[in-house]
């Protein structure tokens, strides 16, 4: 044994129970490597791990404790090694996470509010489109397209030529001539701005090849148009010109009443050119028949009759152009007296029909004048309403401070009388045509003046007054309103997720019915159902004016007589933002001057009369008997036996149904009106409508064809959705939260959007 | 003999040049057409008589499936191109311009739960009753080539339902867990849970991408993000919900068809109470769609008829039903507003029309102005009981009938006891409920 212990070998028995220690660590599964992407581990793939073990064996991992140990060492870093100690021993503890439930209801809460906030930026989207008058699908997208390709060609600018520059530069101005003629005051760096901003954006490849379409769309288009003009200037046909020419005087025409109300100024040059171009036209020979065509017509109008007909229209046109000219040129003529001419010229006054008239005969004698007659009489016109309308607004002002009404009263005085003492003044006699020339007499102007001036004062009285009333009204209710929220911040805390789109709805210009009923599908039971619907269904709001009236006889077909039969009524109804403000002064006064109005009539006795004669039965008995009709004639016939008779052929009727009014005193049912109206009548005020007044209004302006002009019409039947044939419809994209409103194309769109937004109520108003 | 004719200026109706509008010798003054009111209204009830003449929705039958069809995949691109799947695992590609299959494959082993193209659609994926997902090529292969699919993945889950991004190349299903897919890998991105119910329906946002929905058998709807790690929100209504539908126009509102014969309109900021309930049902709702205008959507039933209604109305508009048309088990609304489609028990798939009296073909545009006008005429009159008696008459199948009867009369019953048991406690004990808070039994956070 001793040997065997002699043999004993440390080494080797240290390998041997190496060797052993090492069998448990020889990895036979290996550990899965990933070649997806994977958030969770299969548990069939987890490895026992081997580390364990061998980590006892292994030398320690160095620790904060070591690095403490090391620095203490040098003098230099004590300071540093201390302080790491410090915060090796005041390190705290981690809280203990929330258990999992818990956590994952944290976090869901928090995912669920990012979500419904990313989801609340779609409410203003769905206001517009849910209260929008006329949808198109597929949603129209407006891209601005550009091109910013790497390869697309600049423009050579430096290389354009001096025509081409010259040309721009005449472009330009007349741009801007025509800028100010419209009264354009868009500044165009901003645009610039923008434009370039968009030209530094990228664009996605879709947007690319759809620019180039448009690209090739317009070049297309511009091709088009040239090769038009330049065919429509080979065209020899004189009709064709003339009509043409029409056609844009037609047009200027236009433009020019258009101006007139959007830009004065432009407008008058406009005039003065369309001016100008009449003297131009007359001035040269056309339409005289003068040229070459003429005389070669000359030689065969004898024979044909077109032909003569031609050229009287041909003489015609220029006695057109050039009459009014002569008439004026006439009238100078005999007018001119330059001794009188400065005399005139002071005491000229607009007011005066006589003194205008001169002043209009005299324009054309000057030089500088004489190509504008229409000129001077639009500026003279367009002075005078400008004064009267200075002077209104005088008027106004000094009537709106208002307080002490003494003061006030001197002051509106005062302005009214200024221009009655100039029309004093004036009366003169002068000489015109060797006529005597006398003003009318002013006093009787300024009478009929003053008595205006009552009225408007009085109207303006009236106005004040309501004013007043509706401010004090509307200050009551702000006071009210403030009162209101102290009150209801404690009660209301829960927040309304849908208020902001709630709050965005705008309400639709065009109210529609909604009928949100089932189906029938039996008349019979459905009829049950309906009659438990309107006895259900709470009344509808009605204003107090109208709460006694059967609606069943108002809202019907039958629209202008009710309109006369209770024309107070319907007034009522009308204004009844009105009554909004002054319900209570208004019924008290309404019943005043009812009451005054009939003090000497009872008209309760006068309806109950009406009602007890409408209600009682005309004809209770019907006699059939005829005389002389199956009886003898001649004496001896007894009157007994023909009474019997006559009795028996008596025709009884039925006893009188009772009344539907019979118990209601005050109440009038008319119940000769047809039964068979009754049926295609409506009963009560449909869904989205909240007064009968706005539902008649929806029911009683017609949309037909031959009732409106055709693009009252169009615009009128204009279907709520459109979409077009075999065109997909996507969903909703991001890009429509940041796109600026879309561009009309639609040329009705445009109409619609031109009108002027208010509720048909206020409209009436 | 004098004749005497009629002559007229022509500067009266002559245009004087070509751009210019034809004269037309109308006058408007309405005290000329006493009338107009009385005209318009008979114009209106013509109107509306014709427009029930000409309403024959019913398009075409395609037939071909030899078993129920089970789920509809629609083209995102081509409107004229439909796929379908089966119970026997067939999944057919339809041409529904020349109104045939144009296609057809076996894609599963039982049923085929789920189609769904992908975002450009040049993929189709399917997913079956044999827990695999199968991407196929939407091009049909060459002659003499086998249909093959070009990727299989194996799930480690049911599959019950399959929804694919429009925007991403990401699709997600459903069954025990909610799995959200790359296109690119085999494995799920992620897999949501919560509970342990399966889910039988899955749906993606298509406004907001990243939002989608569940229909949980524990009668919950869950939301989920895909970008988040937790489900966001569960509401639990009274019976299982069937589908669900996003409206493509108003990315917050959602419908569902529910069991209990109704389908409820939810705005997702704000669970607790729909916003609508959509009546008149009278079995369980099956499948529900919108339209791709967001404006209505069709919903179809087990009681043999789909019906359609407006997003924010509680009743329908309209009825579609024929008489071989049994079970119906999922609709769908075709991408241009036009056609629905509906897929039955009975192995078939019909297609109706969206508008019943649309004329379809060519419209002139006078024949447009036409329709235009009729169409404001009804709209305006619609109120009028003649006319809404007209418009809202619809020939029912019987059983349909009875089934309204006894509905109504159950209804009823629950009213007079409800009534008669707040008679007889004490006042304010019973609260009135509103029908919408009815339905919803919670919402858990």
């Amino acid at each position: 044994m001793s040997d065997d212990e002699e043999h004993y070998n440390p080494k080797a028995h240290k390998k041997l129970l190496t060797a052993i220690g090492s069998l448990g660590s020889v990895q036979h599964i290996q550990k899965s490597t990933r070649d997806e992407r994977q958030t969770r581990q299969d548990e069939f793939q987890l490895v026992k791990s081997v580390r364990a073990a061998a980590l006892e064996h292994k030398p320690r991992a160095v620790g904060l404790n070591d690095l403490v140990q090391i620095l203490r060492t040098s003098s230099k870093h004590a300071q540093t090694g201390k302080k790491l100690k410090n915060i090796q021993s005041t390190k705290k503890v981690l809280e203990k996470p929330l258990e999992k439930p818990a956590a994952d209801r944290i976090r869901r809460t928090i995912g669920y509010e990012g979500v419904t906030k990313k989801l609340g930026r779609w409410d203003a989207v769905v206001a517009q489109q849910r209260s929008a008058e006329t949808q198109i699908f597929p949603i129209p997208s407006e891209t601005i397209y550009v091109n910013t390709a790497a390869h697309a060609k600049p423009l050579k600018t430096s290389i354009q030529s001096d025509l081409a520059k010259e040309l721009e530069a005449s472009k330009q101005k007349l741009h801007e001539l025509r800028k100010a003629q419209i009264g354009d005051t868009s500044d165009e760096k901003v645009l610039a701005q923008q434009e370039r901003d968009l030209l530094q954006k990228k664009l996605t490849r879709d947007e690319l090849f759809a620019r180039r379409k448009e690209l090739a769309y317009l070049k297309m288009r511009e091709s088009q148009k040239s090769a038009k003009a330049r065919m429509q200037n080979k065209i020899k046909s004189k009709k064709f010109h003339k009509l043409q020419k029409r056609q844009k005087m037609l047009e200027q025409m236009k433009e020019f009443e258009l101006l007139k109300k959007t830009n004065p100024e432009a407008a008058l040059e406009k005039l003065n050119a369309m001016e100008k171009i009449r003297v131009q036209e007359r001035a040269s020979l056309r339409h005289k028949n003068t040229g070459t065509w003429a005389k070669n017509l000359q030689v065969r109008a004898k024979y044909d009759k077109d032909v003569r007909k031609d050229l009287a229209e041909q003489l015609a046109v220029s006695r057109q152009l050039t009459q009014k000219q002569q008439e004026s040129d006439s009238e100078t003529e005999l007018n001119i007296k330059p001794a009188a001419h400065e005399e005139e010229e002071k005491d000229y006054d607009p007011f005066n029909p006589w003194t205008k008239q001169k002043v209009a005969g005299k324009a054309p004698t000057q030089k500088a004048a004489s190509e504008d007659p229409n000129w001077r009489k639009y500026w003279t016109e367009r002075n005078q309403n400008t004064k009267l309308l200075e002077e209104h607004r005088n008027d106004l002002e000094d009537v709106k401070p208002a307080e002490g009404s003494d003061v006030e009263e001197e002051l509106r005085s005062e302005p009214k009388q200024k221009p009655s003492k100039k029309k004093v003044k004036k009366p003169k006699v002068s000489f015109q045509n060797g006529w005597e020339v006398e003003e009318v007499d002013p006093e009787t102007n300024v009478r009929g003046e003053s008595k205006i001036d009552d009225i408007f004062e009085a109207h303006e009285e009236k106005m004040r007054a309501k004013l007043t009333k509706r401010l004090a009204s509307l200050q009551q209710r702000t006071d009210r309103l403030k009162a209101a929220p102290a009150k209801s911040k404690k009660v209301k805390k829960k927040k309304d997720s849908l208020k902001n789109l709630k709050d965005l709805a705008i309400k639709k210009t065009k109210q529609r019915v909604e009928i949100d009923e089932p189906l029938n599908h039996d008349d019979e039971p459905q009829q049950q159902v309906d009659a438990a619907i309107l006895e259900s269904a709470p009344e509808a709001k009605v204003d107090s004016a109208m709460d006694t009236i059967d609606l069943a006889n108002v809202a019907t077909l039958v629209w202008t007589q009710k309109k006369r039969s209770s024309g107070a009524l319907n007034d009522a109804l009308v204004n009844d933002d009105e009554a909004e403000y002054d319900e209570e002064d208004a019924a008290a006064e309404h019943q005043l001057t009812i009451s005054q109005a009939f003090e000497d009539d009872d008209i309760i006795a006068d309806f109950n009369r009406d009602k007890t004669k409408d209600s009682e039965l005309k004809n209770t008995e019907l006699q059939l008997a005829m005389p002389g009709w199956g009886s003898w004639a001649g004496a001896g016939i007894s009157h007994e036996v023909m009474e019997r008779r006559n009795k028996r052929l008596l025709l009884k009727l039925a006893a009188p149904e009772k009344r539907r009014d019979d118990n209601k005193d005050n109440l009038f049912i008319n119940e000769t009106s047809t039964k068979q109206a009754r049926q295609h009548m409506v009963s009560s005020v449909p869904f989205p409508f909240r007064s009968l007044a706005d539902y008649e209004a929806s029911i009683r302006a017609p949309i037909g064809r031959n009732f409106v002009p055709e693009t009252a019409f169009r615009m009128l039947t204009r279907p709520a959705v459109i979409t077009r044939k075999g065109q997909v419809i996507e969903p909703m994209d991001e890009s429509e939260l940041v796109k600026p409103d879309r561009r009309l194309r639609h040329i009705v769109d445009k109409r619609i959007k031109r009108l002027p937004k208010v509720p048909p109520r206020a409209q009436k108003a | 003999m004098k004749v005497k004719m009629i002559s007229r200026n022509p500067d009266n109706y002559v245009r004087e040049t070509k751009l210019q509008q034809h004269k037309m010798p109308r006058n408007y003054d309405p005290s000329l057409h006493p009338l107009e009111g009385p005209r318009e209204y008979v114009r209106a009830l013509n109107a509306t008589k014709l427009d029930r003449v000409f309403a024959k929705p019913f398009v075409c039958n395609l037939s071909g499936h030899r078993d129920g069809v089970s789920c509809f995949g629609k083209h995102p691109k081509l409107l004229s191109t439909l796929a379908t799947g089966a119970y026997d695992g067939e999944v057919r590609i339809w041409d529904l311009a020349n109104r045939v299959s144009a296609r057809s494959f076996v894609a599963h082993n039982g049923f085929v739960r789920g189609i769904a193209y992908a975002k450009d659609g040049e993929r189709i994926f399917t997913v079956g009753d044999d827990k695999t997902i199968k991407v196929w090529n939407s091009q049909a292969p060459e002659v003499g080539e086998e249909e093959e699919p070009v990727n299989t993945i194996l799930s480690r889950y049911g599959l019950h339902g399959i929804s694919h991004n429009r925007k991403d190349n990401s699709f997600a299903t459903c069954g025990e867990v909610c799995a959200i897919w790359d296109e690119q890998h085999n494995d799920p991105l992620k897999t949501l849970k919560w509970g342990v119910d399966t889910l039988h329906t899955i749906s993606y946002n298509p406004v907001e991408t990243n939002v989608l929905a569940c229909c949980a058998s524990d009668r919950s709807i869950i939301l989920y993000d895909q970008r988040e790690a937790q489900p966001l929100r569960k509401v639990v209504l009274t019976m299982k919900s069937n589908k669900l539908a996003w409206n493509p126009m108003e990315a917050f509102n959602f419908t569902v068809a529910n069991e209990d014969c109704n389908l409820y309109t939810f705005d997702t900021r704000k669970l607790q109470t729909p916003l609508k309930v959509h009546f008149d049902h009278v079995s369980a709702v099956t499948d529900v769609d919108y339209a791709p205008t967001g404006k209505e959507f069709v919903s179809a039933s087990y009681d043999k008829t789909i019906r359609i209604y407006h997003a924010h109305q509680s009743h329908s508009r309209d009825i579609y039903h024929t008489k071989r048309m049994q079970h119906v088990v999922c609709c769908a609304w075709s991408l241009d507003n036009r056609y629905i489609f509906s897929g039955s028990d009975e192995m078939n798939v019909r297609m109706w029309k969206s508008n019943a009296s649309e004329k379809l073909g060519i419209i002139r545009p006078r024949e447009r102005t036409n329709f235009n006008y009729q169409e404001a005429l009804k709209e305006k009159y619609a109120a009028h009981p003649q006319i809404k008696r007209i418009a809202r008459h619809r020939q029912v199948p019987r059983h349909v009938l009875n089934a309204q009867r006894k509905m109504r009369a159950g209804k009823e019953k629950d009213q007079v006891k409800e009534a008669n048991v707040r008679k007889h406690s004490k006042p304010g004990k019973v609260p009135y409920v509103s029908e919408k808070k009815k339905h919803v039994l919670k919402e858990e956070v």
